[in-house]
């Protein structure tokens, strides 16, 4: 008697589960801070990786194919992997326009986004700079984005969820409040990046993207590009991502007196960054030894 | 999951189906790399639509593919020389993706999302109809022995070679395909065997394999590259040393 009194106990808590797939490490983070213990989590990318491309494996799929919710970054940064493996997944409840699906990139205002898409341009990502999460002013907006989602999915838990919500965002705030006053040091502080994957937080803060190392995102430099950035003045940080290969940034940096900086770009890609506050703090902390 | 697995299984015994056949021949004439460069000449021609029309072509691609299977052909007058020429070939088609996508808006990231190809990724509809294309393409790999001239012996066999490297590159990736080519055929040659040994060796790598790489929840296409080469590398050693 006793266990099936458990039994059903077992079932009743696993029923209330909201089981969530997200693309990457730091929606992971945010969906835990969010919905705590009532929800499980299965995070497709790892934190080190290119978030360009990911290497399938079969669980994505089985974790896919079980899920109630699923969040991505959006604005056609999982174009390479996640269409295959949603298919393949065959879930009705998490395909886009779908209540269990969630694309983050709706819930922000993104960058560089050209002014006139055309096609005959070459603007074939119309929806502008994807890495919206490195501007710390966007993750409240998106916290409340995921609870709202959740909140729908699973109304009994909403309550929590809010709680949570609340507790995670003033906690933002002032974190944000200390951010704000480092980062604003930095001002006008002129840097190269490796490519785009910094730009949100650049701007957010005034500095300065002098130039990127790479014409275009896979292309090696040619020789006017370089001549262009060695020409570069009073540039005193090359940024690369933990993905990035660093001699072409060291190659540089020597003949400009500057510094290679490595920055966190996600939870998980650098052993310090446990969520999405030490990811900041990490970056923060980089930056200012640069 | 049992679904997306026996999917799996099946790709990859239609792809060793048609591949051993053609691994045999290749291995044979010592011209292994012909998959890679025909491959890559067709990655040549994606990128160079990209840049002229600003959308990928597989006709383009296509095009490429069977031009470069037929200066395989060609090389093959001069057999000694043949696998340096096919080299080149590949040098050829890597440094031309580069250089024509260095002129595109996009730059490499645009390609490389084009050309993401994983065994987990393709759909059941995608398997059939690829499995009848290469039961298509068996069927005109049978009626070669009717061919009497040399010339176009060589020529149809090629080119069928470059229509099917192209479909299946473009389905799980040029090394799933490299290794589906070279490993059984290597394996069924050093032990004097044929086509049918290729099959079930194979098979059972494939079987091994595919079932391996769910249990452990590894990335299945490289999993399968690993044992077909681990397991055809050992065999090949063992085979080698117990001669001498």
């Amino acid at each position: 008697m006793r266990f099936l009194v458990l039994l059903v106990l077992l079932v009743s808590v696993s029923l209330a589960d909201v089981r969530v797939v997200v693309t990457y490490p730091w929606i992971g983070d945010l969906v835990r801070k969010i919905g705590g213990d009532r929800v499980s989590i299965h995070v497709i990318a790892k934190g080190t990786e290119d978030p360009h491309f990911v290497v399938p494996k079969p669980s994505h799929i089985a974790k896919l194919r079980r899920a109630d919710l699923l969040i991505i970054q959006g604005a056609y940064l999982e174009v390479g992997f996640l269409p295959p493996l949603l298919r393949q997944a065959n879930n009705l409840k998490i395909q886009p326009g779908r209540e269990g699906f969630l694309d983050l990139s709706n819930y922000v205002q993104l960058i560089e986004k050209p002014e006139v898409v055309s096609r005959a341009m070459g603007d074939v990502h119309p929806e502008g700079n994807p890495h919206y999460h490195l501007d710390p002013y966007n993750i409240p907006l998106l916290a409340e984005a995921v609870k709202e989602k959740l909140c729908k999915i699973d109304p009994d838990g909403c309550p929590l969820y809010e709680k949570n919500f609340e507790e995670f965002a003033s906690r933002w705030r002032s974190k944000l409040i200390e951010w704000n006053r480092e980062f604003s040091t930095l001002k006008g502080v002129r840097v190269i990046a490796y490519h785009s994957l910094f730009n949100y937080l650049l701007k957010r803060y005034g500095i300065v993207l002098a130039g990127t190392l790479e014409p275009l995102p896979g292309i090696p430099p040619t020789r006017s590009h370089i001549e262009k950035l060695l020409r570069l003045e009073n540039v005193k940080i090359i940024l690369v991502g933990v993905y990035n290969e660093r001699r072409t940034a060291r190659f540089l940096a020597e003949r400009i007196g500057a510094k290679v900086v490595l920055l966190p770009h996600d939870v998980g890609s650098l052993p310090e960054v446990r969520d999405l506050f030490s990811l900041f703090d990490e970056i923060l902390r980089r930056l200012k030894d640069g | 999951m049992a679904d997306i697995m026996i999917q799996s299984l099946l790709l990859s015994f239609m792809l060793l189906g048609i591949h051993a056949y053609f691994g045999l021949e290749i291995v044979r004439r010592g011209i292994i790399f012909t998959d890679i460069a025909v491959a890559q000449l067709s990655a040549a021609g994606l990128a160079l639509s990209l840049l002229l029309f600003n959308e990928p072509s597989q006709l383009l691609s296509l095009a490429f593919a069977l031009l470069g299977s037929l200066l395989v052909a060609l090389s093959q007058r001069k057999r000694e020389y043949s696998e340096a020429f096919i080299g080149l070939l590949y040098a050829l088609g890597f440094s031309s993706v580069v250089l024509v996508l260095s002129r595109s808006p996009k730059g490499m990231e645009e390609f490389l999302r084009l050309t993401a190809s994983d065994i987990l990724f393709v759909p059941r509809e995608e398997i059939l109809k690829t499995g009848l294309l290469f039961l298509a393409f068996g069927v005109l790999l049978y009626l070669r022995r009717f061919i009497k001239n040399e010339v176009l012996r060589e020529i149809h066999f090629f080119s069928l070679f470059a229509l099917t490297v192209t479909t299946s590159v473009k389905l799980v990736g040029v090394l799933v395909v490299f290794s589906m080519l070279v490993a059984p055929a290597l394996v069924s040659l050093i032990f004097g065997r044929g086509l049918i040994f290729a099959w079930i060796y194979g098979a059972i790598l494939n079987t091994a394999g595919t079932l391996t790489s769910f249990w452990l929840d590894l990335p299945t296409g490289f999993f399968l590259v690993f044992i077909h080469a681990f397991v055809s590398a050992l065999l090949f050693l063992a085979k080698v040393s117990l001669r001498v």
